[in-house]
């Protein structure tokens, strides 16, 4: 400061260079001079060096450095990385032999440890009916426990085939040509030659029936909803689900890699609330794009036979703009005069109400497989972006003849559906009307299931087993966070033990075949409960299915009074 | 449904399984002895220039379609709705996931999912079909070609219209009928689906096995029974996507080796037991090793005794998938355990599916049986999803009886000798040619590179001239230069359809410029470039000797 003022100022004519990096940056200069010169092209660089020096040296310095710098920066990188996991204790050999040595891994799977614990969890495996020489149909017969039980002409009132229809001649006969024509296996993907004109005439059909534009054939129902969904959601994509969405829906919210948000089982209000939370907090965020939005629901709810409101829904959809996912496997075939399907029950046009529709082939339908209906845009897409699709071999072709005959028959009759759908009726309207039942179980399903679930009523449940669904669900969520790989819990386990009586005493007494509502808990994500389902199929008389109604409900009557 | 004009039934089997035309065309694969397991594969390399061309290749297409969008949207909005904003709705792919779809894989859409009708037998029907407007519709004129088939995975023939296994497949539906009811906990358990379990268990020698309906799902809802965030998967990079899904719905912690390298792999394993779970350190609950036994796009094998060496050296699980091989590979066809002469009940978990070998649908998971007991339970699949359909469960019985000799004793022995004869056959063939080409000797699965991907369409539009129906495969299946063919193999085809095959393939290879073998994966050691009448000459006879063969 002084300096200054005193006007004594020493200003350098020039920043003085310590002699060490003139000395270096000759020798540099002078190497790579002699390299460029052999190089071709070379001069170019020289004159250019030569030339940024003498106009500013300070340049070439800084240019010198940037370029030692990520050479630096390039040869370092490898020892960059180890940096990172700098929390890598140094351990020499013995101590890394001694810590693998020491490691003792938990056995691939639970294993049984003694005969009580045999008892407890492996029961069910005991419980499975394997049906004997013949097909399933309206009377079975079948055996159970290693051949232990065996049980003839039992009325089935435990299948998915509601329709029935795959089981007369001409659709046989349809499956019959084209095995003679085609074989069994497509033997490749679709997208290499294993799409057979059949399948594409399939999709096309499906398409049709359902009035949707296109159509995508899937080699299992249980894997569509996984693959499709995680195709068109990315991170930060929006989807708000209804909370009782089946296991296999669950599975396709967990791989969407989307912020899900559910809202309350077909409530609406809780629905629009969420919906319009949803839209503020969106309109805060300011986001450069729109995410993707969708609403998950099923048509028939898997886990308790409910109908979901298309009307609310599609309303809701349109005024927020998200997209509809609804899974069909239970209810294509099912809801709507003609067997359309949910949007038909309501008297809806499916292509402008549902933007993806879920729907199984091994349902209704009676054959396998599962499919997706939508717009062009998405069904071409899963082509390449739905790994359930493209990393998959094709269907074997009779199982789409068998379908394309299937709708055929429907296109032209609908009295079976008619049919189906009065004895769900009916078998509905019988169970509502005990009054002793109605003290023990919940009706879930609603009047147009085929699927009737009987769920037991919560004080029953806190009475007898001594837990709740909410209690339930809070355990087995702790368990799931702490990754306990033995989800057992007791009052549940006694609930369904207690659920499986009811099935074994119906079947030894009045030989009739309904089954307890199978689910494994540790795969479960949201609140569930163990249930009864008694499902009914067309080919049966009412007559067949009151008398088979009537001996169910007075078992479960005896039972539960005992 | 398409049925041509009614044929002799004599031409309709021919056209379906082609018969033997001299015992000479058969070879009987043995055990492999411990050098030739222990062998790393060699893998050839195209000159530079074949790379900065592809690289070069796929810069083009890319800055072509980057314009083609840049002046889509704004010109052509109508018919890029499929990427924009629309009415308030996001469009269902972003712009930028799509592009290599709508850019790249469009322009060369004919050659993918070309349709067929009738059995993907020794021929294959392709429906021609016509597009007028890149590929974004097709037209159907209604002809049909019929093509020599190297598309399907029917390794052993039994795509079949007639013969046993269809009879038998029948016969299911008159007396089972096609419906499979609901989960197999509930009604779909049939004596079928346990007679299927015995013999698949028994084949592939595990106590027990469990059987589904869908390949891809065996996996991708398996691994979520017995893994979560605490477990580690190892798993080879190549592996199936239906993998990777189970892994992911899983929530298992992932690490991945570089394919095939075992010493990698040896290291990776050592690093996480010591290291253990991130943040917290703790020891992993689990660790699974996960390989598949016949990778589909490389050819190669797993290495198998190395993996089961390591798994009982560091306390893992091994899981291996099955997928290509079972079947279709080894002495009797039971796979790649059966290659390396290892005891199956090393491996913890062997998987595999129905669609190749077995000519049917479905997959198969075979272990323990206290360990398929505790599957059954804890599984989705078998609670929640449809069983395998009676039709389907008697196609894989039938074949497998085949197989092992019980229904027509020899057949099942000729087939696998002629899958075998035939793979090496066409793999040493091509070699020769001057093609690269990748994977172990007795592969049925053969890629040959092709590199740039403007070759693809080229190669697959001239094999269908020349009606032969192939396989195209470039990224995302395969890293992005290697674009490939992939020859599936078939136990259907005769010597003298290979011949036909290779003879094409030599001509179209001329043209396009894929003869680019350095001799680097062959077992002199120099380049090879003979002659096509040598190589149908020779060939044949030196196939059967493993000296030939570097992998």
């Amino acid at each position: 400061m002084s300096d200054i003022t005193s006007g004594h100022m020493a200003v350098p004519t020039a920043i003085p260079i310590p002699s060490v990096i003139i000395a270096t940056s000759s020798a540099a200069w002078f190497y790579l001079h002699q390299g460029l010169s052999k190089l071709p092209g070379g001069h170019h660089v020289i004159s250019y060096i030569e030339k940024a020096t003498q106009d500013d040296p300070y340049r070439t310095a800084v240019e010198a450095s940037l370029i030692l710098y990520g050479i630096y920066y390039y040869l370092s990188k490898p020892q960059q990385k180890k940096g990172l996991q700098s929390n890598r204790p140094n351990l020499s050999k013995q101590e890394i032999d001694s810590l693998i040595d020491e490691w003792e891994p938990e056995p691939i799977v639970i294993p049984p440890i003694n005969d009580k614990e045999t008892q407890e969890t492996y029961w069910r495996l005991s419980k499975i009916p394997i049906i004997e020489n013949h097909g399933i149909s309206k009377y079975i017969d079948f055996t159970r426990d290693d051949n232990k039980e065996s049980f003839e002409n039992v009325l089935n009132l435990a299948s998915n085939n509601f329709l029935s229809l795959s089981e007369t001649e001409e659709v046989l006969q349809v499956a019959k040509d084209t095995i003679k024509n085609y074989g069994v296996g497509a033997c490749g993907p679709a997208g290499f030659y294993g799409n057979q004109d059949v399948h594409y005439n399939l999709e096309y059909t499906l398409a049709e029936f359902f009035g949707t534009e296109s159509c995508c054939l899937y080699g299992q129902d249980f894997a569509v909803s996984s693959s499709v969904i995680p195709a068109f959601t990315k991170r930060g994509d929006v989807i708000v689900a209804d909370d009782q969405v089946s296991l296999a829906v669950q599975n396709a919210l967990q791989l969407s890699r989307s912020t899900v948000y559910y809202f309350q089982h077909n409530n609406m209000e809780s629905l629009e609330e969420l919906l319009e939370q949803l839209n503020d907090q969106e309109r805060k965020e300011n986001l450069p794009a729109i995410p993707r939005k969708f609403i998950v629901t099923e048509g028939l709810f898997h886990n308790s036979g409910d109908v979901a409101p298309l009307p609310q829904l599609v309303e809701l959809k349109r005024k927020y703009k998200y997209r509809l996912f609804v899974d069909e496997t239970l209810s294509l075939g099912v809801l709507g005069n003609t067997g359309r399907g949910l949007p038909e029950q309501f008297n809806l046009d499916r292509s402008t109400s549902i933007d993806i529709t879920v729907g199984s082939m091994a349902t209704a339908f009676g054959s396998s497989g599962g499919f997706v209906l939508g717009d062009t845009f998405m069904s071409e897409y899963q082509h390449i972006g739905s790994n359930a699709y493209c990393f998959s071999a094709s269907l074997p072709a009779y199982t789409t003849t068998v379908v394309d005959k299937i709708l055929h028959i429907m296109d032209n009759d609908n009295s079976t559906v008619l049919n189906l759908q009065k004895l769900s009726r009916t078998m509905f309207h019988f169970f509502n009307s005990r009054v002793q039942l109605n003290e023990y179980f919940n009706i879930t399903s609603s009047e147009f299931s085929p699927v009737l679930h009987l769920e037991l009523k919560e004080s029953k449940r806190i009475e007898r087993f001594g837990y709740s669904k909410d209690t339930l669900f809070t355990e087995l969520a702790n368990l799931q966070k702490r990754k306990i790989s033995d989800v057992f819990i007791e009052p549940f386990e006694n609930e369904e033990i207690f659920l499986q009586q009811i099935v074994d005493s119906i079947l030894v007494n009045h030989n009739i075949l309904i089954s307890r509502h199978t689910i494994v808990l540790k795969q479960e994500t949201l609140p569930i409960v163990p249930s009864l389902r008694i499902s009914c199929t067309a080919s049966m008389t009412e007559d067949e299915l009151l008398t088979a109604c009537e001996n169910i409900i007075t078992t479960i009557n005896k039972l539960c009074t005992a | 449904m398409c049925i041509g004009e009614p044929m002799d039934p004599h031409t309709k089997r021919e056209n379906e399984y082609g018969t033997l035309t001299d015992s000479k065309y058969l070879h009987q694969v043995t055990t492999m002895d411990s050098e030739m397991a222990s062998r790393r594969p060699i893998i050839d390399t195209p000159p530079y220039y074949i790379t900065l061309m592809t690289y070069l290749n796929y810069l083009i297409l890319i800055i072509l379609g980057h314009i083609r969008d840049f002046f889509g949207i704004r010109f052509q909005q109508k018919s890029h709705r499929d990427i924009m904003e629309y009415n308030g709705y996001a469009p269902w792919y972003s712009k930028f996931e799509s592009f290599y779809v709508r850019r790249l894989k469009m322009r060369i859409d004919d050659c993918f999912a070309r349709p067929t009708t009738g059995v993907p037998g020794r021929f294959i029907t392709c429906v021609e079909r016509l597009s007028h407007n890149h590929n974004e519709i097709h037209t159907f004129p209604g002809n049909t070609q019929t093509c020599l088939n190297l598309s399907s995975y029917n390794y052993l023939g039994f795509a079949e219209s007639e013969g046993e296994c269809t009879s038998a497949a029948l016969k299911a539906v008159e007396k089972y009928g096609v419906q499979s009811g609901g989960p197999r906990t509930q009604i779909g358990t049939s004596d079928l689906q346990i007679q299927t379990e015995r013999m698949i268990a028994d084949f592939v020698g595990k106590e027990d096995a469990m059987i589904f309906s869908m390949g891809y799902s065996t996996n991708a809802n398996f691994f979520n029974a017995f893994l979560d965030s605490k477990c580690l998967v190892i798993s080879d990079e190549l592996n199936h996507t239906s993998i990777r899904t189970g892994v992911r719905l899983s929530g298992a912690a992932v690490r991945t080796f570089k394919h095939g390298d075992m010493d990698l792999l040896e290291k990776l394993i050592r690093d996480q037991i010591v290291m253990g779970q991130p943040k917290t350190n703790r020891p992993w609950k689990k660790i699974l090793l996960c390989v598949e036994g016949l990778y589909s796009m490389e050819g190669t094998l797993c290495n198998l005794p190395k993996l089961i060496e390591l798994k009982k050296k560091y306390k893992c699980y091994l899981f291996v998938d099955e997928a290509h091989s079972i079947g279709a590979m080894g002495p009797t066809g039971r796979g790649v355990c059966e290659i390396f002469g290892v005891d199956p009940k090393d491996v913890d978990i062997l998987m595999g599916t129905f669609t190749k070998s077995f000519g049917a649908a479905g997959g198969y998971i075979a272990c323990d049986k206290w360990v398929i007991d505790r599957l059954r339970l804890d599984m989705t699949t078998p609670n929640y999803s449809e069983p395998t359909p009676p039709p389907v469960l008697a196609q894989i019985i039938a074949s497998l009886e085949t197989i092992i000799g019980k229904i027509n004793p020899g057949e099942g022995t000729e087939r696998l000798q002629r899958i075998a004869f035939n793979s090496r056959y066409l793999r040493l063939g091509l070699q020769r040619l001057g093609f690269i080409v990748y994977g172990n000797a007795d592969s049925p699965v053969i890629p040959m590179l092709l590199y740039c991907p403007s070759k693809m369409p080229a190669f697959s539009r001239m094999m269908l001239q020349r009606r032969i129906a192939v396989v195209v495969v470039a990224y995302p299946a395969t890293p992005l230069i290697e674009s490939r063919v992939r020859f599936c193999m078939s136990s259907s085809l005769t010597k003298e359809d290979i011949d036909y095959l290779l003879r094409h393939v030599s001509e179209v290879g001329e043209k396009l410029f894929l003869k680019l073998n350095s001799g680097k994966s062959s077992y002199d050691n120099s380049i090879q470039r003979w002659d096509i009448e040598d190589v149908i000459k020779y060939t044949p006879e030196d196939c059967k000797n493993n000296k030939f063969f570097v992998n």
